[in-house]
């Protein structure tokens, strides 16, 4: 709309309807949300409603690569499902919503997710206090399931939330009497300041002395610190044999690079970080982190001896090539997927006491790093565990589970 | 004595870090009283274009000399199309500088799809002295910034250019009479301390790799460092720089690291409250 000024100049003004025309346009756009979007199925003549499964996962913000490689797996594990039929004669609709990083953007996004879109189940969330802040969102007042893919540091034990990562059970228990074999019994226990390290240090420092093995020092940074000189002294001339890293992202690279530098390496240390998968082997240069020790349920060097792992590598790889790996923080996404399907099956309803029943017991025989089930009663899942060792910028596996491993929760 | 020698090394080479990212922006800050907020992704956006170089695989030392001229160029762009409407209105301007570090930061993490990468650096490997193992390469930083600090000073106290600087941040009426464009000056200095940020950005991504949020933190320390030196003054953004970087380098070697975050602002915090003009209050270069 354009109006006469008294000088004769034309000058654009806002009217009125204009005004509204936009606010409308816009409180349009927030209802129906910028930041989610849905996979339909493209099954033609679809006769009943499909199954709406709901992601929610950090697609922007500091994590974003993992929640990424998370919501890739789901894509992937869909279309393979409505491929096959569906699950009941209905096809999947997936509805993916970005947690952002943040738990105030996530909770908002997560609540539309189960009150507007009314998804069935809801699997995501990357750290534990992600989880912690849409946990209630979903189980308690959106009265849905709720499964959470990631390796975490325990303790979870709400009704109707199903865990699918590993626990420090899982972790600790392989690489720890590894380490001290292979590593030596002077410990250091540097760490992030926040829950996760916290508790897989406790629980690392209980096996470390039961394995005749000392800590050195046990210290907490802040999140986003990135000079460690004082750390990598304190390293260096205390004479530390294995460092057990839970610091995390910016700090990390910065760390192991320093610590690379002061010549840890070199003089025959062991870094171990249970966490590194292959989407963190872009954190340095591959000299620095060479022979780092890390333990998941899956590294791409699996698939040499496991055929279904490497043909859902291989599907992954065809589907999503780009620089955003098929990883361990991102299997969880593809056992807990897979689960819930064939709880979905067996309970003939998606009713949630129905289908959390049976999801309790569900076992698959097929799955990246091999087969997994539920515990039952526990809500927690029994996988293979892998120790493995940065080589020239691969992993390398140097130590299998015999079997699948308990994950010792609630 | 080898770990003092080291603490030293490791103390200093943080110190000189911080003071680099901190020039542009004292700079901008003491010379147009513009709290530049997207000084933070200028930096970042130094690291990218040395990391963009690289992977095309190019020298990194390349990418560190196209870098500067790069955020030069976005700077000079953006103080035309931006800055130079806020000169008026300071508040304003940190507000519009925020929302643009925004939009800087989360298109280089679209770009680099929220990942963090490595870059190596152009002279590998340590020097060893008396027994201590010394990065090279932070050594080299350490230089670069006391020969960039040395230039940036006499170009503003022995050029006749300095000169028109300092007029026009003195009393900007009197210098448009004399005949100096302050709009032209602005400019200038603006794209100016843009390429500094730049210059940082492309030095530190070996320490630190590259990640969208690389420069958040330094913002937040800068500012602090400005604060402390106090503000229009060039000493006053180098002496904070120093202190501020000494001290968070040099404060978990003595207590925990998680409280020595905290004792670097307290301590700020404390000597503004006795010195609210800074450490260099009321002498200008």
């Amino acid at each position: 709309m354009r109006e006469e000024t008294t000088d004769g100049r034309i000058a654009p003004t806002m009217g009125r309807r204009c005004f509204l025309q936009s606010v409308a346009w816009m409180s349009g756009a927030i209802a129906t949300g910028v930041s989610s979007w849905s996979v339909q199925p493209d099954w033609a003549n679809a006769a009943a409603a499909p199954i709406k499964v709901g992601i929610a996962t950090d697609l922007t913000g500091a994590i974003a690569y993992v929640g990424n490689a998370c919501a890739n797996v789901a894509k992937m594990v869909v279309k393979d499902i409505n491929n096959a039929g569906g699950i009941l004669g209905r096809p999947i609709e997936l509805f993916v919503t970005d947690t952002a990083s943040t738990e105030s953007v996530a909770v908002a996004n997560v609540r539309r997710l189960v009150q507007r879109d009314k998804v069935d189940v809801v699997l995501g969330g990357i750290t534990s206090s992600m989880r912690n802040a849409i946990k209630d969102v979903i189980v308690t007042r959106g009265k849905t399931l709720y499964i959470y893919p990631e390796q975490y540091e325990g303790k979870e034990c709400t009704p109707y939330l199903f865990c699918t990562g590993p626990t420090p059970a899982q972790q600790c228990d392989q690489i720890i009497p590894w380490l001290i074999k292979n590593g030596g019994k002077r410990f250091a226990l540097p760490s992030a300041n926040y829950v996760w390290p916290h508790v897989v240090n406790k629980y690392a420092r209980e096996l470390i002395e039961k394995n005749e093995g000392e800590v050195i020092f046990e210290e907490y940074y802040p999140l986003d610190q990135v000079e460690y000189s004082a750390t990598v002294n304190n390293i260096m001339t205390n004479n530390v044999q294995v460092v057990f890293n839970t610091i995390i992202a910016p700090g990390l690279g910065p760390f192991f690079k320093q610590l690379y530098q002061a010549g840890f390496g070199k003089r025959g240390g062991r870094l171990a970080c249970v966490f590194y998968d292959e989407n963190a082997l872009n954190l340095n240069a591959p000299h620095e982190i060479e022979g780092l020790a890390s333990c998941l349920d899956y590294y791409r060097a699996v698939t040499a001896r496991d055929p279904a792992s490497a043909r859902i590598q291989a599907l992954y790889d065809e589907q999503f090539p780009g620089k955003v790996l098929l990883a361990g923080a991102a299997t969880g996404m593809y056992r807990g997927l897979k689960l819930w399907e064939l709880a979905v099956r067996e309970a003939g309803n998606l009713d949630r006491e129905h289908v959390a029943a049976a999801l309790d017991h569900a076992k698959i025989s097929e799955g990246p790093g091999g087969p997994a089930e539920m515990v039952p009663g526990k809500r927690h899942c029994k996988m293979n565990m892998y120790t493995a060792v940065a080589k020239n910028g691969h992993f390398e596996i140097v130590a299998r589970s015999e079997g699948l491993v308990d994950p010792r929760e609630c | 004595m080898e770990s003092a020698l080291n603490a030293t090394f490791e103390v200093l080479s943080f110190g000189a870090i911080i003071v680099l990212v901190v020039l542009g922006l004292g700079i901008i800050a003491s010379m147009m009283g513009i709290f530049n907020f997207a000084h933070g992704e200028f930096v970042l956006l130094g690291a990218y274009t040395t990391y963009l170089v690289y992977s095309f695989g190019l020298p990194v030392w390349l990418g560190m000399l196209v870098a500067p001229l790069v955020v030069a160029a976005i700077g000079f762009v953006v103080e035309r199309l931006v800055i130079r409407r806020f000169y008026a209105a300071p508040v304003a301007a940190m507000l519009g500088t925020y929302a643009l570090g925004l939009v800087i930061r989360e298109g280089v993490r679209s770009l680099i799809g929220g990942l963090y990468i490595s870059v190596p650096e152009p002279i590998a490997g340590s020097l060893t002295i008396a027994g201590v193992p010394l990065s090279r390469w932070r050594l080299a930083i350490v230089i670069i910034t006391a020969v960039v600090m040395v230039a940036t000073y006499l170009v503003l106290t022995r050029t006749s250019f300095g000169l028109r600087v300092r007029a026009a941040l003195e009393n900007p009426s009197l210098a448009r009479v004399s005949g100096i464009s302050t709009n032209a000056i602005y400019a200038v200095t603006f794209t100016f301390g843009a390429a500094l940020a730049g210059l940082a950005g492309a030095l530190v991504v070996p320490v630190f790799s590259l990640f969208a949020d690389l420069g958040i933190r330094f913002l937040i320390l800068g500012f602090l460092a400005i604060m402390l030196g106090g503000i229009g003054t060039f000493e006053g953004s180098v002496a904070g720089a120093a202190v501020v970087g000494v001290l968070s380098a040099a404060l978990p070697w003595a207590v925990a690291p998680v409280l020595a975050d905290i004792l670097v602002f307290v301590i700020a915090i404390v000597f503004i409250k006795f010195r609210p003009g800074g450490l260099v209050a009321g002498r200008r270069v």
